[in-house]
């Protein structure tokens, strides 16, 4: 591809970029989110056409005018939504769009299967073909979505963000399926924001900024700090998780002890503390936001005892909790965290908008004041309060969820991944505020699965594995040795 | 197939019921009447099906039946048009069908909402019949199309066994059963319904076949209609009001989801049953009791009950079936956590089981 422009109304998504993928190489593209990789991926599958530059395949110019044409080209494109019918069974997704016959012919189903198993072992996944794709983990999805493209041939992979909802054994599966699809020739194009996969796997590194081309680095040139500088432009390296000042850690505000969780077996016992970052750590259904869920009063506990400030504590539903505080941004901001069409004013007001209320008449004048007082304090980018929240990039997403707990002067804040898909210079911003929310005396409760948040955040850190609680660290001593070695199930030092 | 599952034990039953209290349930006459309800309901009920398996809706279709008997009234009926029916129902289904052509267009095109543009549809060709009918009524009185309806195959006396129009219901679900459940563009149906983006970067013409399931609703409208038409041989803007609300609770009751991507053909077949053996019911519910004067009494529903027990029965169904779905939930849950559990008891058996294998009880 050369020379790709694209542009979209009142912005210019991709200026004049060049890339080039060879045969039998995985080549990483990275870049901040809106930096244009998923427009330049979209392009190239077929789903929007570019406004300038041409693409080559083979040294020939080629035209690709739809989806159809991308497939016939042999080149795939693999969402971050993972795109599948789940009310149908593996093979009729696999063959989806490209059944071997006419619309209205019978469609040969044992032929079919039989073709789907052979490719499902391609990409070793043991499941039987007529299992529906509502019963399957994300991770073997993602095994169907691979196997599908295989089924037309793709001779280019492109893989937006493949690992962000699967778990690490998962991850390590669809990294071999990966290697041996280089090896048979294949050309893969791999987007993430996980720099340790983008270093194990690739072998080469193109980074996007701003919609425009920055450069190319081989892998064995590669470093985390000097990718992160092309990233966002300027170095970061330092700067990147704030220092912590004040006191850490005063009296016990939320006391958990021996909570049964729904689905899990064994109690769960800890303390958070008076403006402490509590970090949770553990592998992707280790049971942490379920946890979490629990607390927030989504899902009832079953059993075990909670104090918030020494007095019981039980929600039943996620306005008790509010009610005394504690307030959780989940993981999912786009299904839970937000009201999308809805302004950035709305969202804010959003869960206690009674309190902005006289009688029944919202009173929109102090519902603007307060949006604005923490759209400022969060620093979102947005060209004012009445921007819908779908407009917003990732990371503005993430701050007006923020500011609408904020707003309402929390005790407890629980952030669940709350970087997750966000770009490199948003999250310093994130950290920082997280930082000063705990400064100010608020208790920050942070699921992460990264474990240079946890690490550079956290005050003491619980490590969870198979549902239940492994042990908690203190900050002293931290290393990413002893939080791995818990969260996989090993034994190690278990400190109150 | 859940609900289809409980919903024919729950025709049986209702059946059984319904002739152990009142044998005429299954006499001659009500059972061929019921039956022709039934085909009649059915037909369009699977028309409308493959729009809801898509994620849409069609309110259109009450008005469409309405007006499919009106325009053959209108053309054939030997005091009015006076043309052969060949001319009229033909012309009554090109209308149906240019209806539905016309919806699905606008709701695939202009990206419309179905609900929006079909209850427009609604509206507006029920305008068209009553001005066509002038706000009248059209008599199909010596037409041969009466016979159509009230005639059939195997003459038992004035009944004949298999009516016409369950002749037509079969022929629509044997055709509608391999279209949906055996072809490609059935496939579409359902991908569509489950995930209308992976039907679209699957390089499927999501747009042409959504709107091909708007002609596949209008056209079986449509052939009701001349059914219908037969049936009842007075034409008026009143015929077919709310039928697009009991061919949607037929193929809810039969297992479709309104969010699109479930139902079967089967399921829909029997949801028209069901409806209709209510309403037949109803009717022909009685018990037999003595009273304290010994006297021998009948009690019977009472006919304005119609509604409340049709709706009550649409509500019960839903509310069973969403049940039994939060039980089986809630079960699964309960297992993942005692797995959870087992897998700690007996961690060295858990590094060998594969994912989702529960590792053996230790001896």
């Amino acid at each position: 591809m050369s020379g790709i422009t694209k542009r979209f109304p009142g912005v210019i998504a991709l200026r004049g970029v060049s890339l080039t993928l060879n045969k039998g190489e995985v080549l990483a593209l990275m870049g901040e989110n809106g930096a244009g990789k998923s427009t330049l991926m979209k392009i190239l599958g077929g789903a929007q056409p570019q406004d300038e530059g041409t693409i080559q395949m083979d040294g020939k110019p080629v035209v690709i005018g739809g989806v159809r044409e991308a497939k016939r080209l042999g080149i795939a494109l693999i969402h971050q939504e993972l795109m599948l019918a789940p009310n149908l069974d593996i093979t009729a997704n696999i063959f989806l769009g490209t059944e071997p016959v006419g619309i209205m012919a019978p469609i040969p189903r044992a032929a079919m299967h039989e073709k789907a198993r052979a490719l499902l072992a391609r990409v070793g996944l043991e499941r039987a073909p007529t299992t529906a794709v509502s019963e399957l983990t994300a991770g073997q999805m993602q095994m169907v979505e691979i196997a599908k493209a295989l089924s037309m041939n793709a001779r280019i992979i492109i893989m937006d963000e493949p690992t962000s909802s699967l778990t690490a054994g998962e991850s390590e599966h669809l990294f071999e399926i990966i290697r041996k699809l280089r090896a048979e020739g294949i050309g893969i194009v791999y987007i993430s924001h996980r720099m340790e996969e983008v270093m194990t796997l690739s072998d080469r590194i193109t980074v996007l900024r701003d919609g425009g081309y920055v450069g190319d680095v081989l892998r064995a040139e590669a470093t985390h700090d000097k990718i992160v500088q092309m990233m966002v432009g300027r170095d970061l390296s330092g700067a990147y998780f704030p220092e912590r000042t004040g006191t850490r850690g005063g009296e016990p505000v939320l006391e958990v002890s021996n909570l049964i969780v729904p689905g899990t077996g064994a109690g769960v016992t800890f303390n958070a503390l008076k403006g402490e970052i509590l970090g949770f750590a553990g592998l992707v259904g280790a049971g942490r936001t379920e946890l979490m869920q629990t607390i927030f009063g989504v899902t009832p506990a079953l059993g075990g005892t909670m104090l918030l400030d020494g007095k019981p504590f039980a929600p039943r539903t996620t306005r008790d909790a509010i009610e005394r505080g504690v307030l959780l941004a989940p993981e999912d901001r786009k299904r839970h965290g937000l009201v999308l069409p809805m302004n950035i004013a709305e969202n804010t007001s959003l869960p206690n908008v009674e309190s902005y209320a006289r009688f029944g008449w919202l009173d929109r004048v102090m519902e603007k004041r307060v949006a604005e007082a923490e759209m400022k304090r969060m620093r979102t980018k947005a060209f004012g309060i009445t921007q819908k929240v779908v407009n917003l990039s990732g990371g503005n997403q993430q701050k007006v969820v923020l500011g609408k707990w904020l707003a309402m002067n929390p005790r407890v804040l629980i952030l669940d991944e709350p970087t997750r898909g966000i770009d490199v210079g948003a999250k310093a911003e994130i950290y920082r505020h997280m930082a000063q929310l705990a400064a100010e005396g608020i208790t920050v409760v942070m699921v992460s699965s990264d474990m240079e948040e946890i690490l550079g955040m956290s005050d003491r850190v619980v490590v969870m594995h198979e549902k239940r609680l492994r042990g908690i660290l203190p900050r002293e001593g931290l290393t990413q040795q002893k939080i791995a070695t818990l969260m996989t199930g090993g034994k190690g030092e278990v400190a109150a | 197939m859940r609900r289809e599952g409980g919903m024919s034990a729950a025709l049986f039953l209702m059946c059984l019921v319904l002739y152990i209290s009142n044998p005429d349930f299954l006499g001659g006459s009500n059972s061929v009447n019921t039956l022709r309800q039934i085909s009649m309901l059915g037909i369009f009920a699977i028309g409308i099906g493959f729009v809801i398996i898509t994620g849409g809706i069609d309110l259109s279709i009450g008005s469409i039946i309405g007006l499919t008997g009106v325009l053959i009234a209108k053309i054939s009926s030997p005091g009015l048009g006076g043309h052969s029916l060949w001319v009229g129902i033909p012309v009554a289904l090109a209308v149906a069908l240019t209806i539905g052509a016309v919806q699905g267009l606008l709701i695939t095109r202009l990206k419309l909402q179905p609900f929006i543009v079909t209850l427009g549809g609604m509206l507006a060709i029920r305008g068209v019949s009553q001005t066509i009918s002038e706000g009248g009524t059209l008599s199909l009185s010596g037409s041969p199309l009466l016979e159509f309806a009230n005639g059939g195959y195997l003459k038992v006396g004035a009944n004949a066994l298999i009516p016409y129009p369950l002749v037509v219901f079969f022929g629509v679900i044997a055709v509608a059963t391999y279209v949906l459940h055996f072809t490609v563009y059935g496939r579409y149906v359902y991908a569509i319904g489950g995930n209308r983006d992976a039907a679209e970067y699957s390089g499927i013409n999501v747009a042409r076949v959504e709107a091909s399931t708007y002609l596949v609703s209008a056209g079986t409208a449509g052939v009701a209609g001349v059914c219908y038409a037969s049936y009842i041989g007075q034409m008026s803007q009143q015929v077919g009001i709310a039928y697009e609300l009991y061919a949607i609770a037929a193929a809810v009751l039969g297992g479709c989801s309104l969010r699109g991507g479930e139902g079967t053909v089967l399921g829909m077949v029997i949801g028209a049953g069901v409806m209709r053996v209510i309403d037949n019911g109803i009717n022909m519910f009685q018990y037999h009791y003595v009273d304290v004067d010994k006297v021998p009494r009948i009690w019977r529903l009472d006919q304005n009950w119609t509604f409340i027990i049709i709706g009550g029965v649409i509500l019960v169904a839903v509310i069973l079936d969403q049940s039994v779905h939060l039980v089986q939930q809630k079960r699964r849950i309960k297992a993942a956590g005692a797995l959870a559990e087992a897998k700690l008891a007996a961690p060295e058996a858990s590094h060998v089981t594969t994912t989702g294998a529960a590792p053996p009880p230790n001896p």
